[in-house]
């Protein structure tokens, strides 16, 4: 890419071709930053969904694995889509953060599988792990992006599953709302709220 | 139409610079590796336009290290989104009538 003299008077190609140039790199650098809030949101909704079929709806068995497995299905839609777009993210942050919270969810759904196939899934220290899972993975996200937010989301599953160490068994499931309600609900929306910020591009202001 | 020709930041206009500015308008910091092989650009013109950039005061630098191997990370200055956007309003309106 060679740079372009600015002696001459501009022709009106290469003024249209500058903004061609800009808005190619502005895509770029787009793709670097695909948006993750929503994620965030839809799996406190998801867990909100799950708890309220197992207490409200029919066949409560099999509420948290449908919702679990709508989850992981609407997350490989996005994905493919994003591929097929060309938008993925190569970064290696990214990368990193993807296979955090991949890893994090296959040990859960195995973790949960185990504990409901040897009946200890009423165990309240059992509930309690899943809190710190959760607490963990949003903490190495907050370390390798030097987020303070999510480092506050990861608090919040670490003290939620503290809490449950230390609270009544009949607490439990209240600890789990209000720690999906901080964690994933409020965290997701305020990272929607930071990507959309980001993402008003100055072409768009000015078009 | 030369008289018009200053109501383009020179700095800006630059083919490269505008590519990495715009680059860098859309994220909270690039490191230079990235920049190298979005722009496809050599790391001896990469270096001298984002020196450029960082005289005019529209991009930061920070160097740090990622483990043992050094990083050089940009990010774009409160400036640096000024003058892209008077560049924009600029090419629009010379695009818009003068041209």
């Amino acid at each position: 890419m060679t740079d372009f003299e600015t002696t001459n008077p501009p022709r009106r190609d290469d003024l249209v071709q500058r903004i061609e140039l800009m808005e190619a790199m502005i895509a770029e650098g787009r793709r670097a930053t695909t948006r993750f809030g929503w994620i965030f949101v839809m799996w406190g909704l998801l867990y909100y969904a799950a708890i309220a079929w197992e207490v409200y709806l029919p066949a409560p068995a099999f509420a948290w694995p449908a919702c679990m497995v709508l989850g992981f299905v609407i997350i490989r839609a996005w994905r493919w889509r994003l591929k097929r777009s060309g938008a993925g993210d190569e970064g290696i942050r990214s990368r990193s953060i993807s296979a955090v919270w991949g890893a994090m969810g296959c040990a859960i759904f195995l973790y949960i599988g185990a504990a409901a196939f040897s009946h200890h899934i009423m165990n309240p220290a059992v509930n309690a792990a899943v809190l710190f899972f959760l607490g963990l993975a949003h903490a190495i996200s907050a370390l390798i992006l030097r987020w303070p937010a999510q480092g506050a989301a990861a608090a919040v599953w670490w003290i939620g599953g503290i809490a449950i160490f230390l609270a009544p068994v009949d607490a439990t499931i209240y600890i789990f709302l209000v720690a999906t309600f901080f964690g994933m609900v409020l965290f997701g929306l305020y990272a929607m709220m930071l990507e959309r910020q980001r993402a008003a591009s100055l072409v768009q202001h000015h078009a | 139409m030369p008289e018009l020709l200053p109501e383009l930041d020179p700095v800006v206009h630059g083919k490269l610079r505008l590519a990495l500015l715009s680059l860098l308008v859309g994220v909270e910091e690039a490191d230079f590796t990235w920049l190298r092989d979005k722009t496809g650009s050599t790391d001896g013109n990469l270096g001298a336009q984002m020196l450029k950039l960082e005289e005019a005061g529209y991009v930061a630098m920070q160097k740090r290290f990622a483990g043992r191997k050094p990083q050089t990370l940009y990010r774009m200055t409160p400036t640096g989104r000024k003058a892209l956007a008077n560049y924009v309003t600029s090419l629009k309106r010379l695009l818009n009538g003068a041209l």
